[in-house]
């Protein structure tokens, strides 16, 4: 008979029981009726067939017990008693259930960020084969991480790489829809028709770009994300074929995607069809590139070929010379950089679980304990080891259970937190979310963990006679169980400092990181980024009017006190990049240039931004409007480029490939130094090198990015000083934007405290949650040493009523007690202190401006965490200090 | 649930209310109990305590299909039949049986 047929029997025990008892009845009866026959009384009859049949309730046992699993009727009744047993202590129980449920929930809610994000494949199809195709340049020390690449090169791997299944580009950016409501700024990804065949995936409804469309003279064409679709067009399936004005360029919406589908990145509203041709395909990098490896290929493989294809492009246009391919996996691309703080996460929180262990094996040896009676009893009436157990697990079980329960609603509401409060930076964040495998994960956790605490009080089960003697007195306990407490006090300890000094390296880096100086004031600033339609605002000319018409409205608001605008707000957008010439020095071909970043600025951008000048003047009125050929540089730009040399009156220009078709670019004179600001992090290593010219002079609509002028002024950030909190002030900036153009829409409206707080928000994100492991791991250290003294001082009471009674002073007696507490805070500290040593490497690219090894951090965390410790120690030895010796020595 | 081959005592109830069943034809666990009592002309008692453990694995086992019925004297009874499996153990256990008579009386004859 089949396992499971027995275990089904168990189930449906009862039934089985009623039928058989009712057979045995009918039975029981036969027999008296044949008994009568044979002419006995009444009464005779019965007691004869009952003698004979003997007693039913043991046939009707024996019979069940011949087809169920008797092994899980068992362990249900010992789950039943134990379950009653714990019900009695509800103090226990509840301590116990919280204390696991809190480590459980914190683990299963980070697993389930790590799940999501970095175990889990892309939601892509076969995403396996997918590669991100990244570039580095050996020659200029850039071994990897250019993650943009030319159109010209898009089409010499889409043509001629054969280790490549397909090649797809793309670029983000944003634009203005208007038509139905109010205008919007979207954000857009351009490109090309191959990106969702390269992904194998497939539009909600409608369909993707056909190749046809990716051709320049084709009509203009979209794809609705999900959330525009359900946004704006409240999921009307006659979209489809429907006009939308993109940047005053009317386009057909030919499909939506499915709401999963988030590539680039969640934030895309639209796709557009990126037209392009091999022969008029830019030199410039302004696109990103993935695409699928060919069946069989490896990585290795496509990279050189795709070196050797950058090799033979770059012979015709060398400004791609020196690139190498480094293309990477896109998993890895995309979730790499936040791939070590998950993982130190998520190890702090398995560091918390241990600790949650610790104190549960302790509350679970006090009982043990307090129940060696009851197991005394039992073993003497012939309970085996098996047995004893079975009644510690049976309890161990449902405590673990019950905090997987409770730790799967802490981690449901933790996950909620996580996916709102995440930082953008943490990609495929809205992803997560709590599913089978997750949950199983809790339940898992919480049957390993019952194994780790249940079998403490097992290797405890003494001798019977032993348990019998101590069980009739208690006494001096035996001194190993002692040793074992402090032994995981010490370890709690240890475990407690590792994520104390972490938190304590994370906090210092988060204090150095924001303490950077940003080169400009953040405070009581508002910034947006304006961009002007293309269609409308068709040269520079009437963009420039229109930034005018702009700032001069927003420099009449009350309250304002400058105002001015930036092609290049630093920490926020992608920057025109290119290298400079500098006037009467031959260009160094063995040299790689040094890119600099060019900033298109309206008049008193450096006083609107709180720059600081270093020499020289900066960007007035008067240059704007009369368009001189000017630029104010950074202070990295005098250090890398004029090195020892007053750069001021120095001429400069942005440099051209030798066969442009277009005109060199005018020469600029340096006018002044300013202080330098980041780029694109606060971590950065060494400042970015920076070059401010006034937005007359650089480029437009009318003017083509390859002539390399400068960077296109028709979408600019704005920034706004304010003597009032600025956030007051965005209703009268609204305003006096729709009164120059009613059409236009401000997109990432903050201020530059928020910039500043958003740079920084990976760092503090990181932070926060190993803080708090930090502090669950401290406090539930507090109780668990408080908890293991208490019993140290409660076991020795009779010793200290003696001592006292001999006349030991009490100060004496908390000293002793004290320095048996302290000698294993010290051993545990000093082991943490190793342990966090030794472990120092792992954190350290998380950390900034710190060393992972800090001295004063590792000494504040070890005396902070040591003056806990004492702290916990010092009530029970007060308490034992202060016992009556008469009163001690009457205890049992 | 281990086959019960070797235990020869387990066998031969199996073996008899296998035999009982299968020619007399449905009977409760009372008419099994006398059946057997008569065919051995009083020598063999069956226990109540062994016969319905038996009857519950041999249905579990499907190699006995029971049902309710009612008695002659009109009380609700549960009636046991030999299915097709329990003919097919019914052949072996007999034959198991021959083969160790076989071999005992052959060892008490020449021993």
């Amino acid at each position: 008979m089949s396992p499971i047929g027995r275990i089904w029997n168990v189930i449906r025990r009862r039934r089985l029981d009623e039928e058989l008892r009712q057979e045995l009845d009918t039975h029981l009866a036969l027999i008296e009726e044949e008994e009568r026959a044979n002419g006995r009384s009444e009464d005779g009859a019965r007691r004869h067939a009952r003698l004979r049949f003997g007693a039913p309730s043991v046939h009707r046992e024996r019979s069940l017990d011949s087809v169920t699993a008797t092994w899980l009727v068992d362990a249900m009744k010992e789950v039943g008693f134990a379950a009653r047993r714990l019900w009695r202590s509800p103090a226990f129980t509840l301590a116990t259930v919280l204390t696991l449920g809190l480590a459980i929930g914190a683990n299963t809610s980070i697993f389930a960020v790590v799940h999501r994000v970095l175990l889990n494949p892309l939601p892509y199809g076969d995403s396996s084969r997918l590669i991100a195709l990244d570039y580095g340049v050996p020659i200029a020390n850039v071994s990897s991480g250019i993650n943009f690449m030319t159109w010209q090169l898009y089409h010499q791997l889409a043509d001629h790489a054969r280790t490549l299944e397909r090649v797809a580009v793309y670029d983000t950016g944003e634009v203005t829809l208007t038509g139905v409501g109010e205008p919007e700024r979207i954000r857009v990804s351009h490109a090309t028709p191959s990106l969702v065949p390269v992904l194998r995936m497939s539009p909600e409804i409608g369909r993707w770009f056909t190749e046809q469309e990716g051709v320049p003279g084709a009509p203009a064409v979209a794809v609705l994300s999900h959330g525009l679709w359900v946004r704006r067009y409240a999921k009307d399936p006659h979209v489809l074929g429907r006009s939308v004005i993109l940047d005053g360029v009317s386009t057909t919406i030919v499909g939506v995607m499915p709401a999963d589908f988030t590539f680039p990145n969640a934030r895309i509203d639209l796709w557009s069809a990126a037209q392009s041709t091999r022969a008029t395909a830019s030199f410039l990098f302004v696109v990103t590139g993935i695409a699928r490896l060919r069946d069989g290929v490896t990585m290795a493989s496509a990279r050189s070929e795709m070196t050797a294809l950058i090799a033979d492009l770059a012979r015709v246009s060398p400004n791609q010379t020196g690139l190498v391919s480094t293309a990477l996996p896109l998993q890895d691309a995309i979730v790499g950089r936040v791939a070590s703080a998950l993982w130190i996460v998520l190890a702090s929180v398995a560091l918390v679980l241990l600790v949650a262990c610790a104190n549960v094996a302790n509350l679970f040896l006090v009982r043990s304990e307090a129940r060696q009676r009851e197991v005394a009893v039992r073993r003497a009436l012939g309970a085996g080891r098996m047995g004893v157990a079975r009644y510690f697990l049976a309890e161990s079980l449902i405590l673990s259970i019950a905090g997987a329960v409770v730790g799967m609603g802490l981690a449901w509401v933790a996950s909620q937190l996580l996916v709102a409060f995440g930082p953008n930076s943490l990609p495929r964040l809205e992803e997560v979310r709590l599913d089978a495998a997750v949950l199983a994960f809790a339940l898992v956790l919480g049957v390993l963990t019952a194994g780790c605490f249940g079998v403490i009080p097992l290797a405890r089960i003494a001798p019977l006679h032993a348990s019998l003697h101590e069980a009739g007195r208690g006494g001096s306990a035996s001194r190993d169980r002692s040793r074992l407490r402090q032994l995981l006090m010490g370890g709690q300890i240890a475990l407690a400092l590792i994520l104390v000094v972490s938190s304590g390296l994370m906090l210092r880096s988060f204090q150095k990181l924001r303490a950077v100086d940003p080169g400009f004031n953040a405070a009581s600033a508002l910034t947006f980024r304006i961009g002007l339609p293309n269609r409308e605002y068709q040269s520079r000319r009437a963009v420039l009017a229109a930034h005018d018409a702009i700032l001069g409205r927003l420099s009449a608001i009350p309250g304002v006190a400058a105002v001015s605008a930036t092609t290049c707000l630093p920490l926020q957008t992608r920057c025109f990049g290119n290298s400079v010439l500098v006037e009467g020095r031959a260009f160094d071909r063995n040299r790689a240039p040094t890119v600099t970043w060019f900033n298109a600025v309206a008049p008193g951008y450096v006083e609107a931004m709180g720059m600081r000048l270093v020499r020289g003047r900066t960007i007035n009125r008067t240059d704007v409007e009369l368009g001189q050929p000017i630029v104010v540089v950074n202070k990295a730009f005098a250090d890398t480029i004029f090195p020892g040399q007053d750069p001021v009156g120095k001429r400069i220009r942005s440099s051209t490939p030798p066969n442009s078709r277009f005109k060199a670019p005018d020469w600029l004179e340096i006018v002044g130094v300013v202080s330098n600001t980041p780029g694109t992090s606060l971590a950065e290593r060494t400042p970015g090198v920076q070059l401010y010219m006034p937005m007359s002079i650089a480029g437009g609509p009318d003017i083509p990015a390859q002539a390399l002028v400068g960077p296109s002024v028709d979408m600019m950030s704005y920034v706004v000083r304010t003597v009032t909190p600025p956030s007051q002030s965005v209703a009268l900036v609204r305003a006096a934007i729709a009164s120059v153009d009613p059409h236009l829409a401000l997109a990432d409206v903050r201020t530059l405290d928020e910039v500043l707080d958003g740079a920084a928000a990976q760092m503090a994100f990181t932070m926060v949650l190993i803080a708090i492991a930090a502090i669950v791991a401290l406090a539930l250290g507090i109780v668990g040493i408080y908890g293991v003294m208490s019993y140290i001082v409660s076991q020795r009471t009779s010793e200290i009523g003696v001592r006292l009674a001999l006349g030991a002073e009490p100060r004496s007696v908390a000293t002793m007690i004290l320095r048996q507490g302290s000698v294993v805070a010290f051993t545990g500290a000093a082991v943490g202190v190793a342990a966090a040593l030794a472990g120092s490497r792992l954190i350290a690219s998380l950390l900034y401006g710190i060393s992972p090894r800090d001295p004063a951090v590792f000494a504040g965390t070890t005396v902070l965490l040591l003056t806990v410790a004492a702290a916990a120690c010092w009530l029970p030895a007060r308490r034992a200090a202060r016992l009556s010796p008469l009163e001690a020595l009457r205890t049992d | 649930m281990p086959k019960h081959s070797n235990d020869r005592l387990q066998g031969t109830l199996d073996l008899l209310i296998l035999k009982i069943l299968d020619r007399a034809g449905p009977q409760h666990g009372y008419g099994i109990a006398q059946r057997i009592h008569q065919a051995t002309s009083d020598s063999l008692r069956i226990e109540e305590g062994s016969l319905y453990p038996a009857l519950q694995r041999m249905t579990h086992e499907k190699w006995l299909k029971a049902q309710w019925g009612t008695t002659d004297t009109g009380r609700k009874a549960r009636f046991y039949t030999v299915t097709a499996a329990g003919r097919k153990q019914l052949e072996e256990e007999e034959r198991r049986w021959i083969t160790l008579t076989e071999a005992v009386n052959k060892a008490l004859r020449f021993a």
